[in-house]
């Protein structure tokens, strides 16, 4: 059985932060991370990032990755990286079961950091199955990773952050975008992001759904219905948009498996996107050797899954008594730029959905 | 409108605008930022310190026009792309307007495009005066274009000569009643809304007993895709509230592995 101080499960903005935070207080650090390459969701993010300095404001995201990667790599004697390995259990008794490559392999650590992201929810509407309708981040995947455009004439289904950027990334890839729709009454994500998409002629139209995709073999159009004010369709109101890609971008899930199957408490707390665990304010879940950061924690921007990541690193490091001279500075530092991120409007709703999981105040 | 639109209201970009003085008196930079959002680079950027300091990073952003040349450097730096510089002050007809613009191709100078407003619209051509890469910057490009002094601060975009139109089609009426029950609901599975329906109407209104009847979740997604969406149904059929739906029980692995990896595991690596 591998052994390690802290075990690291996920290589995005998050974990990333979270091993740094770790390593540089003298713990040794195992990050695992599910795909070929770290840097998770970051990889696929064109676009400048927003936030503060400290939060790498204004540097693309798939930069960002890149110079959280390199500075894990100057640590190489506390990180080992394991790339292409996904957390299979996380059992009551601290192991945890990876699937590394093709072999099963068991791992006890003293703490783990779990940072294993959010997953995309879905939409049913009839024929929701035809081939060229996608998540989001499939799209992001297909272009930004892979450099495919997905089709020629996409309907984006969300205008929060996702469904804004990536319909700009489509844009910026040649890829038309006939409109935005959202259920929402308003538009979810940042204005300064809806404008820019706007003034290149996409419409963004606010409450409206879609309610069916046509096509034989793919999707050749779909439909779309007002909402009135109780969410509902309103008959008469359908139009017909001729497009081959339809992309969901309906939100975010927590992606907590690995809590819930360590027994940690979890609660359904809507605002920060479904059922979360309750951790205090140093991100430790109920169970003691296990720590949390990300959008495990609630739905939010990457800038303050860094700002979290780091949090749990220094604080599962800390609790094993790896310390320098300025981890209390350095842990009073990351809670207030957490308060800072979330001191806004568009911060209010992770405020009421924090104060409900939170153990100390 | 702004919420819903994407579109700037009128009121608001003019009380962006600094005063007729100082629009005629050189370039100055708009900052067409309406939402307090956690950002604050154009403050750091600002060699002279025009972009006031913030108290709160949620601030909106606040000029000091008198100190501001119109250097551009904040235009370059956005991560909203909400900066514009604006010089009103070199010819009574024309005036120019710097966009920042990350598409290919990029146009060269001398180049005449289309320039649109805040909504996508055409308005006017402009001929483009200068391409500034920004290699320092992130590579966010900025485009200079000159057009008709009236119009200087309602073009916000710009694109080659042969516009596309991106038409909406009115359609057909189609029905809008419920989800048909052979909508799909669990893809990995191939799980039909109506056969989720079924099961729920006879007693099984959890997301355990579905999975043991029906499959739902059992695929290689193991619920991330559909568990939501099957709760959601739970919800709308029994009257139950989202939180008081069982989400079943979660056991590793957390994805399917093949058998051959768990007998030819090791205990070491």
């Amino acid at each position: 059985m591998r052994e390690v101080d802290i075990a690291i499960v996920g290589g995005g903005p998050a974990g990333l932060m979270a091993a740094d935070a770790a390593a540089s207080n003298g713990a040794s650090v195992l990050l695992l991370e599910r795909d070929g390459h770290l840097g998770g969701q970051l990889v696929k993010q064109t676009h400048k990032f927003f936030g503060s300095e400290k939060q790498y404001a204004s540097i693309r995201g798939v930069k960002i990755a890149t110079i959280l990667e390199e500075k894990l790599k100057e640590m190489s004697d506390l990180v080992e990286i394991w790339t292409n390995a996904t957390a299979l259990g996380l059992y009551e008794d601290g192991v945890l079961t990876v699937e590394k490559g093709k072999k099963f392999v068991k791992v006890k650590p003293k703490r783990i950091v779990v940072a294993t992201g959010a997953s995309e929810k879905f939409l049913t509407f009839v024929n929701n199955d035809l081939p060229g309708i996608y998540g989001a981040g499939a799209v992001q995947t297909l272009m930004n990773v892979n450099g495919v455009r997905p089709g020629q004439r996409v309907l984006m289904v969300g205008a929060g952050n996702i469904g804004l950027i990536v319909s700009y990334q489509l844009l910026q890839a040649g890829v038309k975008v006939a409109a935005i729709i959202d259920a929402a009454p308003t538009i979810g994500g940042y204005l300064v992001h809806a404008s820019k998409i706007r003034r290149a002629g996409v419409p963004i139209i606010t409450s409206h759904t879609v309610t069916r995709a046509y096509g034989k073999e793919a999707v050749e159009g779909a439909t779309i219905v007002a909402l009135d004010e109780k969410w509902q369709p309103l008959p008469g109101t359908e139009q017909e948009l001729d497009v081959d890609v339809i992309c969901i971008s309906v939100g975010l899930s927590p992606l907590a498996e690995l809590l819930w199957q360590a027994g940690c408490e979890m609660r359904y707390v809507p605002q920060l996107g479904g059922h979360v665990p309750v951790r205090d304010s140093l991100l430790k879940t109920t169970v003691d050797e296990i720590y949390i950061a990300g959008d495990l924690t609630g739905i939010e921007e990457a800038s303050s899954a860094m700002v979290e990541g780091r949090l749990a690193g220094l604080a599962a490091a800390s609790s094993l008594g790896f310390k320098s001279d300025s981890l209390e500075a350095d842990i009073l530092d990351c809670k207030e730029q957490l308060k800072s991120l979330r001191s806004g409007p568009v911060g209010d709703h992770i405020n009421q959905g924090m104060a409900l999981v939170m153990s100390d105040k | 409108m702004y919420l819903k639109t994407g579109v700037a209201d009128k009121e608001l970009v003019s009380n962006a605008l600094p005063t007729e003085e100082r629009r005629g008196s050189g370039p100055y930079a708009i900052i067409e930022c309406f939402q307090e959002i956690p950002c604050n680079p154009c403050t750091e950027i600002c060699p002279f310190g025009s972009i006031l300091p913030m108290d709160d990073i949620n601030d909106l952003p606040r000029m000091d026009y008198d100190s501001c040349t119109g250097c551009g450097l904040c235009a370059a730096i956005c991560p909203g792309l909400a900066i514009f510089i604006v010089d009103e002050s070199y010819s009574d007809t024309v005036a120019s307007v710097s966009i920042p613009y990350e598409f290919v191709p990029l146009p060269q100078k001398g180049d005449i495009v289309e320039m649109m407003d805040r909504a996508g619209e055409y308005v006017t051509d402009g001929k483009v005066l200068r391409v500034v890469p920004n290699k320092k910057y992130q590579n966010t490009p900025v485009v200079t274009v000159e057009v008709p002094k009236d119009k200087v601060n309602e073009v916000r975009f710009l694109q080659p000569k042969q516009k596309t139109e991106i038409a909406m089609p009115k359609a057909d009426p189609d029905d809008t009643e419920n989800l048909p029950d052979t909508t799909i609901i669990c893809r990995c599975e191939n799980i039909t809304v109506g056969e989720v329906r079924k099961m729920i109407d006879q007693g099984y209104d959890d997301f355990d007993e579905l999975k043991r009847l029906i499959r739902t979740g059992m695929g290689p997604c193991q619920g991330r895709t559909c568990r939501h969406l099957i709760m959601q149904e739970i919800s709308r059929r029994t009257g139950k509230k989202f939180d008081e739906i069982e989400l079943g029980a979660f056991r590793p692995p957390t994805k399917p592995i093949q058998l051959e990896q768990l007998i030819g595991g090791k205990e070491d690596v």
